[in-house]
């Protein structure tokens, strides 16, 4: 049974107006536990729109979200439960901060739920330690921090709330490559030690291909497939159809081959390239 | 939502009110509402409103949006009505509240003043509905250039400045609120419930990331104008030329002679 099912689910932005637009309309699909789902599209492909359905910002014009086969609509009052439950990290999070210190920003979420006193605290350290938040930063201002780092907080103030789905809406944004290694880095140890479902919606190829196990790809509103990386990036011809591509070195594999160099179909990440190319390479020299 | 707040109303379609000048317009603007005071009977009156009614027609804004400004005043204007009504001089006597009474000369005197409250407040939207903001603050700024004589050179650009930022950044922040309340309530926080205090309370973590981020927009958007060599009104020209052109001479032809029919029927009637 999977643990988020989203059926039907349609979004239209400007209820009577002549402006009505339909940001998301008719998607189904269903999150097993513990998957990394990713999503891709292009902008205004109602990637955003899609993700504020699943822990309920947004309510649903038609169709419904349901959390672990319940209506997360059933109940209106309760909606903030399910708010702590399915995690939201937003674009550029960073910018949300806004306590004296890392500890107080990192506190708030799970403050909101309604812990206090040693709980809380352990709260905060666990997820502290979890991804490599240093205890001298915990008293710091978190505006005296790195960009990367500030990120790295804002994550963490989320994640605190220890939440059963995660959701992040381009997390590496705007970081550099260390930055984007240690936002991956902080989502896979978050996975291993919680056993969560993450949802990644992300315009980096490269960075689906390395973490995802499955690609939503959205396409004007609606959910243009659903499959497994390898299937989805199968797809480059439909993928470019729709404004997208498979990642950098799938495109380079496919032109080598192009030239008659006999490499294997379906590398999308750098690692298994590298070790495609070394495997080739010393084939020549036995040969 | 946020989102449907909108500042400044206008309402974009084609129409002579539109084209006309925006100095023009708020000079006459002016000259209507002194105009609509200085209508002393009800001839003069009934002019003034059919004069007003015809700018609404020829605005060719739906006469709907002009009452709902209307509505936002209602209390205004029924607390000015109604003590209007007990300031009337003769007449011959309605009620009588202690030392108060309501003569027939109030009456007319509290319909006279709603009914001016009504124009005004229809003249202005017409403005507001018919002009840009940013026509209207390069408006202000050109009405108000003679201010440099009087040492003032640069106060009145500088302000003009201002004002179009703010205007073109409402539309920003307000999107930027709409972000930083997700967020927030993403991680829990609670805007809708709880008593006065705690509801203060929970506006800080919105106020605070808006705050920082106006700052930082603010620092961006002042490096952006140095790097375009933004440097003051001094020797600034403008893309947009404000220019009167003869169908703004023959506006404002219509409204002074419409002005001086007031004046005819308030001596004559």
């Amino acid at each position: 049974m999977p643990i988020l099912e989203v059926k039907n689910l349609s979004h239209s932005y400007g209820g009577n107006t002549p402006f009505i637009n339909d940001a998301v309309s008719d998607v189904s699909f269903g999150i097993e536990k513990g998957e990394i789902i990713g999503i891709i599209g292009h902008t205004g492909s109602g990637k955003s729109t899609l993700v504020q359905h699943l822990n309920g910002l947004l309510k649903p014009t038609e169709g419904e979200v349901l959390l672990n086969n319940e209506n997360i609509w059933d109940n209106p009052k309760e909606i903030r439960k399910v708010r702590s439950r399915v995690g939201l990290v937003f674009q550029y999070p960073e910018y949300q901060l806004f306590e004296e210190t890392v500890y107080a920003d990192i506190a708030f979420g799970p403050k909101n739920m309604g812990l206090a006193g040693d709980e809380l605290d352990k709260r905060v350290r666990e997820i502290c330690k979890m991804i490599g938040v240093k205890d001298e930063y915990l008293e710091k201002s978190p505006f005296d921090l790195s960009g990367g780092e500030k990120r790295r907080v804002a994550i963490a103030g989320v994640m605190a709330m220890r939440p059963e789905i995660i959701v992040f809406d381009e997390p590496t944004a705007g970081l550099d490559p260390a930055g984007r290694e240690s936002v991956i880095e902080i989502i896979n140890n978050y996975r291993a030690a919680t056993g969560a479902t993450v949802i990644v919606i992300s315009h980096s190829m490269e960075d689906m291909a390395l973490i995802a196990d499955k690609i939503i790809v959205m396409n004007n509103g609606k959910l243009f497939m659903f499959d497994t990386v390898e299937n989805v990036f199968s797809n480059g011809d439909e993928l470019r159809k729709i404004g997208l591509n498979v990642p950098i070195v799938t495109r380079v594999f496919d032109e080598l081959r192009g030239r008659g160099i006999p490499l294997p179909e379906n590398v999308f990440t750098v690692k298994r390239a590298v070790e495609e190319i070394t495997a080739l390479k010393a084939g020549e020299r036995n040969a | 939502m946020l989102r449907d707040i909108t500042f400044g109303q206008y309402y974009d379609c084609d129409s002579v009110v539109h084209r006309t000048d925006p100095r023009a317009k708020i000079v006459l603007l002016i000259l209507i509402i002194v105009f609509i005071f200085l209508a002393k009977n009800i001839f003069a009156l009934l002019f003034c409103t059919a004069c007003v009614f015809a700018i609404i027609f020829v605005s060719r804004v739906p006469i709907k949006l002009y009452i709902k400004n209307l509505k936002a005043i209602l209390p205004i204007l029924i607390f000015t009505a109604v003590i209007n009504m007990f300031y009337g001089d003769g007449g011959t006597v309605l009620v009588q509240l202690w030392r108060l009474s309501i003569t027939t000369a109030g009456i007319y005197k509290a319909f006279y003043m709603a009914l001016r409250i009504i124009l005004l407040i229809f003249v202005s939207s017409a403005l507001t509905y018919t002009t840009t903001p940013n026509d209207l603050t390069d408006a202000i700024e050109r009405l108000l250039s003679p201010l440099k004589f009087i040492g003032l050179k640069n106060a009145v650009h500088t302000l003009a400045m201002m004002m179009t930022i703010a205007l073109r950044f409402i539309p920003t922040l307000v999107e930027e609120t709409e972000k930083i309340m997700n967020a927030q309530k993403a991680r829990g926080a609670d805007l809708e419930n709880g008593n006065l205090k705690q509801r203060v309370k929970a506006l800080v973590p919105i106020l605070i990331p808006l705050l920082i981020s106006s700052i930082r927009r603010a620092y961006e958007l002042a490096e952006a104008m140095e790097c375009r060599c933004y440097c003051g009104g001094e020797g600034r020209q403008r893309m947009k030329q404000l220019k009167l052109r003869p169908a703004d001479y023959a506006v404002c032809g219509v409204t002074v002679c419409c002005c001086a029919a007031v004046i005819l029927l308030n001596i004559f009637l």
